[in-house]
């Protein structure tokens, strides 16, 4: 994944604000990246960006070859339902649809039928310790399944990118380490063809540092150039990849 | 995803069940009103519908609808007996009295006067009692409905209708006319007996076409008759219902109640509607950031909009049904008439009061930005 000189602002004349300025960035599968930094420094708005939620106003973005730029927007919609996985800070299970069938939406979307979709979405919430609860609204569970049951959906499509948006904020600190550890695992798992899963992960939540393989800071719309320390450590890293 | 979006209607029941309220109200208002309307035009034809054998009804150039008449010449009768073409002419009277009844009170009837001979013009159905014993000097035949109204009478019983002694002998089915008073069947003769008509006493002429003959030939000779007109069914009907409508402005008033109606509808529908969508955007921005396309989304919100309206739409005309068949019943007052054209017009009144609300929550929907996901 490359991004180049990426801009993007909200508003206009005296009321606008600029959310990224001028972002540089290369990402690679079977990589699980930190997004960190203060409220407000555009962290949201960078990984709306890279997942084609939103339109950057000036750079380039491409997504395993493709440019966001030369795509229209229902074929972005199309490319995003292929290869873009979500987790939200606040779950956004839908309330009417029992586990299974929340987890089967993305390949509902897709047009997979309902009894492969079905099958496959309950492989997917056994696969995150869930095969008892296929059946469980969401108000029937805790914070935390419903949280497991928002990464089998955002898995279950085996996306090329995986973004989690503060995944852990709303869960205490041992759910947060269940949670992390699964969305650690996606990043480490390839695909029938071999292909990594990109996992970029926004956080507030200096607990789970651990898991990333790079963590990347930011401030004011810019990416913070890193010490000399953490460079290292990140090459250290990938090495014993 | 068509299930998805039906859950996402079925799982929020306040909201479904104040739509389909709302829709159902609406288009019961609508058709029911419309039928009550069509009810009351086709009862102002009652007394016609009553009277099958005739060709041409002859009456008076100036008459403006069926109950109310100026009355012809007995010569007029001659001269009609005389057009070429015609095979029979017989008076028919239709007027009203004042009934005292048993209990004495008093009550306004309507009177049908037939021929004595021919019995032309004679009530569609007998349920009591012989139809010849109408040739019985003062007998009267009651209409079945008008039991009730005129104290419960028995075959045998005496009533006075304008201080003239009469005889129930018998009962009978007949339409009703617009106004509804008690209908009673006697022969010509007693009816110009129980109301003096003075110098010309046929309020109309029922003219029988001879075979082979053309009616539309028969109709301009009687019409070169001067201050006489003849009536095809057909037209007397489109008379009558135009008198009614034009006359007596309920035409306007039921306009208003249809009117009402629709704008409940779209009032009540749209708004809830548009609620129920603005409530949901968030499940709508998932499903778009998820990578669900534009007109999947649209397809999903029409699909909740016709699936409430359908159901609202069901409810509201099967509640119409209901007091359509009601109002069959006998001896009820309610006129009320439900054709299939009434039902496609309340599926076009659902099918406007869905698409206010479709058409601010497809709005909605598509401008939404999927990035709210993230907030």
């Amino acid at each position: 994944m490359r991004l180049r000189g990426v801009t993007k602002s909200f508003g206009k004349g005296s009321l606008e604000v600029k959310a990224l300025r001028g972002i540089d960035l290369d990402l690679s599968a079977g990589q699980l990246v930190m997004l960190v930094g203060p409220s407000g420094c555009g962290k949201t708005t960078l990984v709306s960006v890279i997942s084609g939620v939103l339109n950057a106003d000036v750079g380039e973005v491409s997504l395993f070859g493709i440019d966001w730029r030369s795509l229209r927007e229902d074929a972005k919609t199309g490319r995003r339902a292929d290869m873009v996985g979500f987790v939200f800070q606040q779950f956004n299970l839908l309330a009417p649809l029992s586990a299974w069938q929340n987890v089967a939406v993305p390949l509902m979307i897709r047009g997979v039928n309902q009894r492969e979709a079905k099958a496959r979405a309950c492989d997917e919430l056994a696969a995150m310790g869930l095969g008892d609860r296929v059946n469980s609204m969401p108000a029937q569970l805790s914070g935390g399944m419903q949280q497991r049951v928002a990464i089998a959906r955002a898995l279950v499509g085996s996306p090329r990118l995986l973004v989690c948006d503060e995944p852990t904020a709303a869960l205490d600190a041992k759910t947060g380490q269940i949670v992390m550890d699964l969305i650690q695992r996606a990043s480490r798992k390839v695909d029938d063809k071999g292909r990594g899963c990109c996992v970029i992960v926004v956080t507030h939540d200096n607990r789970v540092f651990q898991y990333a393989d790079r963590i990347e800071e930011m401030e004011d719309g810019e990416l913070k150039v890193k010490p000399a320390e953490f460079i290292l450590k990140e090459a250290t890293h990938a090495a014993r990849q | 995803m068509w299930r998805i979006a039906l859950a996402m209607l079925l799982g929020d029941k306040p909201k479904y069940l104040a739509l389909v309220c709302g829709l159902a109200f609406a288009v019961l208002l609508i058709s029911q009103q419309m039928a009550i309307f069509m009810g009351l035009l086709i009862r102002s034809t009652g007394p016609l519908q009553n009277v099958s054998q005739p060709d041409l009804w002859v009456a008076d150039e100036a008459m403006r609808w069926i109950s109310e008449t100026r009355n012809l010449a007995e010569t007029d009768l001659q001269r009609i007996k005389s057009v070429p073409g015609v095979a029979w002419a017989e008076p028919f009277f239709t007027g009203r009295a004042n009934a005292d009844l048993p209990n004495g009170s008093q009550r306004f009837v309507n009177i049908i006067g037939i021929d004595r001979t021919t019995m032309v013009g004679q009530p569609p159905l007998v349920t009591e009692g012989r139809l010849e014993d109408l040739r019985i000097e003062g007998a009267i035949m009651v209409e079945e409905s008008a039991r009730a109204k005129l104290d419960g009478v028995k075959i045998g019983d005496v009533l006075k209708l304008n201080d003239q002694r009469a005889v129930v002998i018998g009962f009978c089915r007949a339409k009703a006319g617009f106004d509804s008073p008690a209908v009673v069947y006697t022969t010509f003769k007693n009816a110009i007996k129980f109301q003096p008509l003075g110098r010309n006493k046929l309020p109309y002429v029922l003219v029988k076409v001879r075979e082979g003959v053309s009616v539309a030939e028969v109709q301009r000779t009687i019409n070169a008759i001067p201050e006489i007109k003849a009536f095809t069914w057909d037209e007397m009907n489109a008379i009558t219902i135009k008198f009614i409508l034009v006359e007596t402005g309920i035409g306007i008033n039921f306009g208003i109640t249809v009117l009402l109606g629709l704008i409940v509808g779209l009032a009540v529908s749209g708004a809830i509607f548009y609620q129920f969508t603005m409530e949901n955007s968030r499940s709508y921005a998932v499903l778009k950031a998820m990578g669900t396309k534009r007109w999947t989304l649209v397809g999903m919100v029409l699909l909740q909009a016709t699936w409430v309206g359908l159901v609202g739409f069901g409810i509201g005309v099967g509640l119409t049904s209901l007091f359509t068949l009601q109002s069959r019943r006998p001896g009820v007052e309610l006129a009320a008439l439900f054709p299939w054209q009434l039902l496609v017009g309340s599926f076009v009144g659902m099918i406007l009061c869905m698409s206010a609300g479709s058409i601010l929550s497809l709005q909605r929907v598509l401008r939404l930005e999927p990035g709210v996901v993230f907030k």
